[in-house]
């Protein structure tokens, strides 16, 4: 579903993200962790074609970005870290909109059958603004779907949100999984990654240190010195890993 | 096989949406007619003196300066900032759609513009120029708009922080019409009544005015229309060279 090779990009002289690989299958959803300043954005940014790589292959649906960038976009549905659309449309506006970019025929009943599939069948005549951070990533996950992509993106889906509007949208997000979509997500909840990832990749300093099952991850380094060094109430878990690999030092 | 939108449709969804966004802020676009409006009521008593054509052509370019640099410039900055060009720019859709849209929505405002001109100098100063003279200015506002929308792309090409685009576009909105005004008519002396006279007022002006007396167009009338087209191109090209899609 995703191919990426030797994903290179450079800032000037600041090597953001090194010779980063790896792919995303169909039917799994695939979490990219890291701290901050860690490449994922940047990583990111690369697959959804908002930055051009300094080298490096990305293969998405079969399309090389490259030589054919709108039917690799048109495979892929994204969902970006801030929710930015006109704040003047109504959200059918903005429904209607994404339709219509994407080529997808949209009618008045198909938006209220849609609103109602993500229980926001009120919020058709709302403006994006007046609705609450869950109704507004429920919205964005919509159009982020809305042409039945084969492969979707999402960047840091749940932050900000209540436990259970983030239990919701794990749910939604698994439903996609469900239908044979692959998923591409970045986070920084352990908690998120575990719950619903199939497969991890922890990166740091622009570079993936390892690609696994969370659970596997785990069972790997439950012995580790350094990783029992930072487990609280001697349970390890995948945050425990995460820390361990990554370091304690707050990133900027 | 994936498939991939027509452009057409692209652009008709665009559009659709750039125009409701105009249209719920057709207070702010409203407010950028009020000052050639003023201008039609103060040179009421004037126009037998100074000609239908100055206070025509002054008034439509105070209108469309205000309508490129302030409303066009500020928006787009403004929306640069939110991050909705990022959004649109992961759809499969090539990115001049997204310009070109806004730039379709801008044309259409400054048509309206022109024609809510055009309707208060009729009323007001009793001003009825030939349908010719009526088309002719009207495609001039078209080619003026041109090198002030370039204006305004550069602005927002060079500065990234909508606040400073917003302080900026006003600076440059006023310099033009103040040292237009003012310098045109050689109240600040002759130097600068040539300079005003080969800027981007005097040039848009002058093809104005013309344009609206098409007996009355000269060399310096052709002249002044290629200066004109010369400046949307420059201003075009460097803003275009300089634009980035994100503020940061």
């Amino acid at each position: 579903m995703l191919e990426v090779e030797g994903l290179n990009v450079r800032y000037g002289s600041f090597h953001a993200v090194k010779d980063v690989s790896f792919d995303v299958r169909p039917g799994e959803i695939f979490g990219m962790l890291g701290p901050n300043g860690a490449g994922k954005t940047s990583t990111l940014s690369a697959i959804e074609g908002l930055l051009k790589p300094t080298s490096g292959n990305i293969r998405v649906a079969g399309y090389d970005l490259r030589q054919k960038p709108l039917h690799a976009k048109a495979a892929m549905g994204v969902q970006l870290q801030a929710t930015s659309f006109q704040a003047e449309l109504t959200v059918s506006e903005i429904i209607r909109l994404f339709a219509g970019i994407y080529g997808v025929p949209m009618s008045a009943d198909k938006i209220e059958h849609l609103l109602e599939e993500i229980k926001l069948a009120d919020a058709a005549g709302k403006k994006f603004g007046q609705l609450s951070g869950g109704q507004q990533q429920r919205v964005s996950l919509l159009i982020a779907t809305i042409h039945q992509p084969r492969l979707v993106l999402l960047d840091e889906p749940t932050t900000g949100l209540d436990p259970q509007s983030r239990r919701q949208l794990w749910e939604r997000i698994e439903a996609i999984r469900e239908k044979g979509y692959g998923v591409l997500l970045t986070t920084h909840s352990m908690e998120e990654a575990e719950a619903v990832c199939d497969r991890v990749a922890i990166i740091d300093h622009g570079q993936v240190m390892i690609t696994d099952q969370p659970q596997n991850l785990i069972d790997r380094y439950r012995q580790d010195p350094e990783v029992l060094a930072v487990s609280r109430r001697g349970k390890v878990t995948l945050e425990d890993v995460f820390i361990a690999l990554t370091g304690k030092t707050v990133r900027a | 096989m994936t498939s991939i939108p027509s452009s057409t449709n692209v652009l008709g969804a665009l559009f659709r949406a750039d125009m409701t966004t105009q249209w719920r802020n057709r207070r702010s676009a409203v407010l950028s007619l009020l000052v050639p409006v003023i201008m039609l009521i103060s040179f009421k008593n004037f126009v037998s003196v100074v000609g239908a054509a100055y206070v025509m052509s002054t008034s439509i370019t105070i209108g469309i300066a205000a309508s490129c640099l302030m409303g066009y410039t500020n928006a787009l900055a403004r929306d640069r900032d939110k991050g909705i060009f990022q959004r649109l720019r992961v759809a499969p859709m090539p990115t001049w759609a997204i310009m070109m849209s806004r730039l379709g929505v801008q044309l259409v405002t400054i048509v309206v513009s022109v024609l809510g001109v055009y309707v208060i100098g009729f009323y007001i100063d009793h001003i009825q120029l030939t349908p010719a003279a009526y088309g002719f200015g009207m495609l001039a506002a078209l080619i003026a708009a041109s090198a002030y929308l370039g204006l305004g792309q550069l602005i927002v090409g060079l500065v990234k922080n909508p606040e400073t685009v917003n302080s900026t576009t006003r600076l440059v909105y006023l310099s033009l019409i103040i040292i237009g005004l003012f310098g045109e008519r050689g109240g600040l002396g002759e130097e600068m009544k040539t300079i005003t006279k080969w800027s981007p007022y005097g040039t848009v002006k002058s093809v104005l005015a013309a344009a609206l007396e098409p007996g009355a167009w000269t060399h310096d009338s052709t002249i002044a229309l290629l200066a004109t087209l010369g400046y949307a191109v420059v201003f075009t090209a460097a803003g275009i060279r300089n634009f980035s899609w994100t503020s940061r």
